[in-house]
């Protein structure tokens, strides 16, 4: 059972840029099918925003651009200022992903997993070893702490992950539906975690189905549908004011065509 | 430079654990270069003579056939449950990531060349036992410049669905130098190096592993990023 509040420390680098995360006329391209098909948006530091929208809206997409997996098509991304593409590396000392999948090692035990993540984020071991075991009480898997991850059931590898982007005390965490394959305690541990962010500054960014659990939390949303966003409500979030120099819609048409021919 | 050093221990290390509690690759690899040398030498037949001969070259066969499954084996286990998109994502350089699966690959190799050799001793009636010094130098770097090859092209093919036909025919062409130079010091070594020869194979192979660690590192982040 997690504690009902939790610590999380404020972030390792505080946020320089005036946006915590941009999108210029982002576009993703699989093959012929756009996942982005010309996203702009601009979030404001410290902000709790929900990315919405129906399966294959382009969700998962744009998170992915922006925590490094996925080069943009056409457009531009930046994290903290820090462009995804040119400085990969710096925005992933910046970031925080939480995939569909857990990303953990199954022949290792809860506390080595965390300990491995902590020397490849960087962590000074002396801090790694005092961080690990409070993020394993933080996510309520202390007393499974020395189990094996491959005997853990997968709302269990749900809290692990999450424990993860809480240990290199990430300036932005990127959540891609973080309810899944977790219980009722699991969700009330996601709801706190995303207080507890905010609450130290770090900016979120939340792609969910489950729009009624982050209404509390969240200080804005962005609806996706077909690669381009919708909706913008509530505040942390804004469309860019520079205007787009180049129609990204007519690229993507193009760039179809051209794969079609 | 320190934070390279640590991140690729930590990789290595973390290999070394997962694969000495859940023993899928040393398990079935060692069983398959054993088996591959029990065949060969069942088709030689018991001339003596004739096993000797073959031996070195049918050792560096089954050390490359189960070294190919073995190291491949390091990053299809990344490719569960989504770890190695998890270590793309991680602020670390692409070298050492690329240090750490090539010193794991290489450990590997050397376990699984220090089990293959004495099953060609005992089977192939070969006396590794009066060569033991050459024939380590000769393991180590073969093992060294084979893991800096598959470890690079495993972290291409890793995504990919043929990864397991891919893999031998992307490695098997460029580690072909290689494999005739461990072979030929494996001969001078058993041999006693009566020609003076094996001084030079195992500079080749030195050489061939410095080219190929220093070419993977280089490469290692194309293969790894989108």
């Amino acid at each position: 059972m997690p504690p009902t509040t939790i610590y999380v420390a404020p972030p390792r680098r505080a946020l320089e840029a005036p946006s915590a995360a941009v999108a210029r006329d982002l576009a993703r391209l699989f093959g012929r099918s756009a996942a982005l098909a010309g996203v702009s948006l601009e979030v404001e530091p410290g902000r709790c925003v929900a990315l919405l929208g129906p399966n294959g809206a382009g969700k998962t997409t744009l998170l992915r651009v922006l925590a490094t997996l996925l080069r943009p098509t056409y457009g531009t991304a930046f994290v903290d200022g820090l462009d995804v593409t040119t400085h990969a590396g710096q925005v992933r000392e910046r970031v925080a992903f939480l995939s569909h999948a857990a990303g953990l090692y199954a022949d290792l035990t809860a506390r080595e997993n965390l300990a491995f993540a902590a020397t490849m984020l960087g962590l000074d071991p002396v801090d790694a070893r005092q961080r690990v075991p409070e993020v394993l009480e933080a996510v309520g898997l202390s007393a499974a702490a020395d189990r094996r991850v491959a005997a853990f059931s997968a709302g269990m590898r749900r809290r692990l992950a999450l424990g993860r982007t809480i240990l290199g005390r990430p300036s932005v965490v990127l959540l891609d539906e973080p309810h899944a394959a977790l219980d009722a305690d699991g969700m009330e541990l996601v709801a706190r975690l995303l207080a507890a962010w905010r609450e130290v500054g770090v900016t979120t960014l939340v792609a969910s189905h489950q729009a009624d659990r982050l209404a509390d939390v969240i200080d804005g949303s962005v609806t996706l549908e077909r690669g381009l966003v919708t909706d913008i409500t509530g505040t942390g979030v804004r469309v860019p004011s520079e205007p787009l120099a180049v129609p990204v819609g007519e690229r993507v048409a193009l760039h179809a065509a051209e794969a079609r021919s | 430079m320190t934070r390279d050093v640590a991140v690729a221990l930590a990789l290595a290390r973390k290999d070394a654990l997962a694969e000495l509690r859940g023993r899928v690759a040393t398990g079935t690899t060692l069983f398959f270069g054993a088996i591959v040398l029990l065949l060969f030498g069942f088709a030689l037949g018991p001339d003596a003579r004739r096993l000797q001969e073959a031996a070195p070259g049918l050792l560096w066969l089954a050390i490359v056939f189960a070294g190919l499954l073995a190291v491949g084996r390091l990053h299809e286990a990344e490719t569960e449950d989504g770890a190695l998109e998890q270590l793309a994502l991680y602020p670390v350089s692409r070298h050492a990531l690329y240090a750490g699966k090539a010193l794991a690959g290489f450990a590997a190799m050397l376990v699984l060349g220090g089990v293959l050799l004495p099953i060609v001793a005992l089977l192939y009636r070969v006396d590794v036992l009066a060569a033991v010094l050459p024939l380590a130098a000769t393991l180590v770097l073969g093992a060294a410049g084979f893991a800096a090859v598959v470890t690079c092209y495993a972290a291409l093919t890793v995504r990919m669905r043929s990864r397991e036909l891919l893999l031998p025919l992307l490695v098997l062409p460029v580690v072909a130098p290689l494999l005739l130079a461990a072979v030929k010091a494996t001969v001078a070594s058993l041999a006693g190096d009566p020609l003076g020869e094996l001084g030079a194979w195992l500079a080749l192979l030195a050489a061939f592993a410095a080219l190929m660690l220093i070419a993977g590192a280089v490469t290692y982040r194309f293969a790894l990023d989108d």
